[in-house]
């Protein structure tokens, strides 16, 4: 049978198709496209779909000339049911325009097989033109998929919302959001510099993906070979803009006064504040691996090293803070300043954040941790003694996202959720925070 | 996901703290070694050119954690810096510059500068004018090289010094690369030991140690695993679908199709009338070899490409049509086809009898043998790029097809453009028009991994065929107490003194 599908050709558009088109017919299609034009979704219309059918209509239409024919779609890609819907109908009015019309196979001269189809990186749309029993041609047009994400959140009395900030392809290590003169920005950094966006007038903590324009961007040099499971840190500051804390660099930006914002970076193994006080308890940080050393300078109160750990959490207490320790063994360690307890089995995830809300104690810890074997999630806790007591449902990152950055806002009443998405690779920056619900 | 009920939520929330969920996602520990079980029994460390799938697949893993290429492709075909941090070529691809990664360098400690990249590359590829510069190296050719990025991503591109033995062979030392892990030990045919390299590019790799053991059979490998005396092994792609769908304690992987199994017309077939080879291709029902035999796995195939590669596959029919083969071949006498496979395939000799039983059903006598003057031979071939161009380009090689010519403006870019699409695909349709191959199955590798090698991306069991996943990248989940000794020494002497214990 392959040796009967030649190869596409493309015709001129045959000025004469309206004229062989009788006139019930003509104002059955009319009326037909007027509908599928004016019903149809706009944002098909605005979207590459429209753009691709309106392709491949082309396309068909050269190959078969005008005329009616049978169409059969069929759907072999990850579009869902409404937009393949969609997409039949803007095809049809398309191929309307082109002078081609859509019959049953009995009235038809010829089939249009049309596979919605995909590739890894594109939509590839085909079609078999056949006319008579042997002749059959071929048309296709591709568009490239897009990732598209939802945020999801649980529905329990105490609530973790998100906010999905950015996404981009490549990876984020931290992101913050800042008002500033001129509208809101959004400071990324990412492994080679730090970017800004400008969104002009937005809110802040709107959901505002896609309106987001690069501003500036700062490379960050260092000469010094990054681990593989690279971490990085922005903390926005109280007399200057942020700092950055990379392994093995340091980076300061100049002051948010009018002067144009410079960033300056050094190589320096001191240690990173855990809270963004000034007087924050710091750790040295293994600047060829992807975990904390385990040493404090200053300390927690009598305690100055603590096991090796991937993130830590402060929770205040009334006199005292409680710290929070992922210990790289998998232990959890509760620091109070007197004595360092280790909490075994919690089979937890390795980041922890801490999280201000007006709910429970006043500051959750909020765990990353696993739904199933291709999604993680996110789930509060409140320590109220020293076991450790889920407060919320298990927030998952829709569309099979991976959890590969949780760190604490430095106003401490949210957290920022960097997610890798396993079915598009791109990474995703999300603003978690907690509500009190019912 | 895990819904509570509120009112139940005090009675049980010790409980969902202590047992969270069974698989939470640690970050990657550093430390251990990773055991690896091969098929393959190389002599020495290369790609030779008339490498079988297995071979091919294996050298190519195993040395990609040696050296690195130039630059590599993402698993959508897009070029991604890796020894170099930027290219550019002229109008007419003929003249690429490639800007050099600093202060890479070999494994010997000696620079991995323009000069002594160029002098790998111009040993690899005698017809480039290879040149090196202060801090780039930039590849002539007198014919155009559209597809230069996806060639030089290639596994056979890798950037390997060999230096020579004593006889002035230098094949037989091990190659000294740039990459993740250097050679420590290196047993001809029976063991590789790599160490890991502190001062690669891209960072150290998690594990300390990957110990390859070759010339173990896929039986030897499953006892292997079982037994926890191996991490990672090679699986045929039906033991790999089946174990999937039954679920096992180990985890085994499919990775996207890449090979081809295809009948293959020899240059003295017999069958030199293209409405044999015709109905030969109409007659075979793909779908009862690829549940029985292939158990699922594998896709029918019409096409060079897989559908993840183009996305135009089903216009290319896979569809048995005997009757219509039939008419063919109506009235014309037809002569004995003397089909052959590979006696090391333990599938191919049932596929082939399969094929040689649906041909029979519309009058065409195929007779299955290893032996004797070849009429067709059932063979896989390798897909090595997920370029498409790139791809297309080394199939029609190893079928001996004539090479197919592109526009300039397809190769080695995006495919997002409608002409490039067409292009591909005329330049396909254009190998298969008179069937002197007959697309069969396209084919994933399969490999089991044990419970505790991690992906670094996830924390959980790898998926070790993932496109782009690299044996650099993953962990193992039991290596704590090696990871709490090997602490970077740097930073804890960066520590107060103070805060010492």
């Amino acid at each position: 049978m392959n040796g009967l599908l030649s190869t596409t050709r493309y015709n001129q558009p045959n000025p004469d198709m309206r004229a062989r088109t009788s006139s019930g017919l003509r104002l059955g299609w009319l009326t037909s496209f007027l509908l599928a034009t004016v019903f149809l979704p706009s944002s098909l219309f605005a979207s590459s779909l429209g753009v691709a059918a309106r392709q491949l209509a082309h396309k068909i239409a050269a190959a078969s000339g005008p005329g009616a024919f049978a169409l059969d779609v069929t759907n072999r890609s990850s579009l869902d049911d409404k937009s393949v819907r969609e997409v039949r109908s803007a095809l049809e009015a398309e191929l309307y325009v082109e002078g081609v019309h859509v019959t049953k196979a009995e009235q038809a001269i010829g089939t249009v097989d049309v596979v919605l189809s995909e590739s890894l990186r594109d939509y590839v749309w085909t079609a078999e033109i056949a006319l008579g029993s042997d002749e059959k041609k071929v048309a296709l047009v591709s568009l490239p998929r897009s990732p598209t994400g939802t945020p999801f959140a649980a529905a329990l009395p105490i609530v973790l919302k998100t906010t999905l900030l950015f996404t981009q392809e490549q990876p984020m290590l931290d992101v913050a959001l800042v008002d500033m003169p001129g509208g809101s920005r959004l400071i990324l950094l990412g492994e080679s510099a730090v970017s800004i966006y400008r969104q002009p007038g937005a809110n802040p903590s709107g959901n505002s993906i896609g309106r987001w324009e690069l501003d500036t961007s700062f490379p960050i040099a260092h000469s010094r070979i990054y681990p593989r499971d690279l971490r990085g840190r922005l903390m926005l500051r109280r007399d200057h803009l942020f700092d950055v804390y990379l392994p093995g660099t340091f980076c300061r930006s100049s002051s948010n006064a009018a002067a144009p914002l410079t960033l300056a970076c050094n190589e320096t193994d001191d240690p990173w504040p855990l809270t963004p006080e000034d007087n924050s308890v710091r750790a040295f940080y293994a600047a060829a691996r992807n975990f904390f050393t385990g040493a404090l300078s200053p300390g927690i109160g009598k305690i100055s090293n603590v096991p090796s750990f991937y993130s830590v959490a402060a929770l205040p207490r009334s006199n005292y803070t409680l710290w929070a320790f992922a210990a790289v063994d998998g232990t959890m360690h509760l620091v109070d300043g007197m004595t360092d307890q280790a909490i075994r089995g919690t089979k937890w995830g390795s980041d922890l954040a801490s999280v201000r809300s007006t709910c429970g104690s006043g500051t959750q810890l909020l765990v990353s941790e696993s739904g199933d074997s291709e999604r993680d999630g996110l789930r509060a806790f409140e320590i109220p003694d020293r076991d450790p007591v889920a407060a919320s449902a298990a927030l998952e990152f829709d569309g099979r996202g991976v959890i590969v950055a949780l760190w604490t806002e430095s106003g401490g009443t949210g957290a920022t959720a960097i997610v890798r998405r396993k079915d598009t690779g791109w990474y995703e920056a999300y603003r978690v925070s907690i509500s009190c619900g019912n | 996901m895990r819904r509570i009920a509120y009112r139940f939520l005090a009675a049980i929330s010790v409980l969902v703290a202590y047992s969270g969920a069974a698989c939470a996602a640690p970050r990657p520990h550093y430390g251990g070694t990773l055991r690896v079980m091969l098929q393959s029994a190389p002599d020495t460390l290369g790609i030779p050119a008339d490498a079988t799938p297995a071979d091919y697949w294996d050298m190519a893993r195993t040395l990609s954690l040696i050296g690195d290429t130039l630059v590599t492709l993402d698993a959508q075909g897009r070029p991604q810096p890796s020894l170099a941090v930027a290219w550019q070529s002229d109008p007419s691809d003929r003249h690429w510059q490639f800007t050099l990664r600093r202060g890479v360098k070999f494994h010997d400690g000696s620079a991995a500068s323009p000069a002594a990249i160029a002098q790998i590359l111009g040993t690899l590829h005698s017809s480039w004018t290879v040149r090196a510069s202060a801090d780039s190296v930039t590849i002539e050719s007198e014919t155009a090289m559209p597809s230069l990025l996806a060639e030089l991503a290639l596994p056979r591109n890798l950037l390997l010094k060999r230096n020579a033995d004593a006889n002035n062979n230098n094949e037989s030392r091990p190659p000294i690369g740039t990459g993740p892990f250097l050679v420590a030990d290196w047993q001809p045919g029976k063991r590789l030991k790599l160490a890991a390299s502190e001062e690669s590019w891209a960072g150290r790799p998690f594990v300390d140690a990957i110990e390859i053991e070759f010339g173990k059979s896929l039986r030897d490998q499953a006892i292997a695993l079982e037994l926890d005396k191996t991490d990672v092994i090679e699986a045929a792609p039906q033991a790999a679908n089946a174990s999937q769908r039954h679920g096992t304690s180990s985890s085994s992987s499919l990775s996207l199709p890449v090979e081809l199994l295809a009948l293959v017309f020899s240059a003295n077939s017999k069958a030199r009338d293209p409405r044999l080879r015709e109905a030969l291709a109409l007659a075979i029902d793909r779908k009862p070899i690829q549940s029985v035999l292939l158990k699922g796995a594998g896709e029918p195939a019409a096409s060079i490409l897989p559908n993840w590669m183009t996305g135009y596959t089903a216009v290319f029919s896979v569809q048995a049509n005997p009757q219509r083969a039939r008419s063919l071949l109506a009235d014309s006498r037809q002569p004995v086809l003397n089909l052959s496979y590979d006696a090391s395939d333990p599938q191919a000799q049932l596929i082939a009898e399969r094929i040689a039983l649906n041909a029979r059903e519309v009058g065409i006598a195929v007779q299955v043998s290893v032996s004797g003057a070849e009429d067709i031979r059932l063979m896989r071939v390798v897909l090595p790029s997920p370029d498409p161009a790139t791809s297309v380009s080394e199939a029609a090689r190893q079928l001996r097809l004539p090479l197919p010519a592109f526009p300039a403006a397809t190769l080695g870019k995006s495919s997002n453009l409608d002409l490039d699409l067409d292009d591909l695909y005329r330049a396909e349709r254009g190998l298969l028009d008179d069937y002197a191959v007959i697309p069969l199955f396209h084919l994933p590798i399969a490999s089991a991994v044990s419970a505790r090698v991690r992906d670094r991306e996830t924390g959980r069991p790898v998926d070790w065929n993932e496109s782009g996943l690299s044996r650099a990248d993953v962990w193992l989940a039991d290596s704590r107490s090696t990871d709490l000794r090997s602490t970077d020494s740097r930073s804890s002497d960066a520590r107060p003194q103070a805060a010492r214990r």
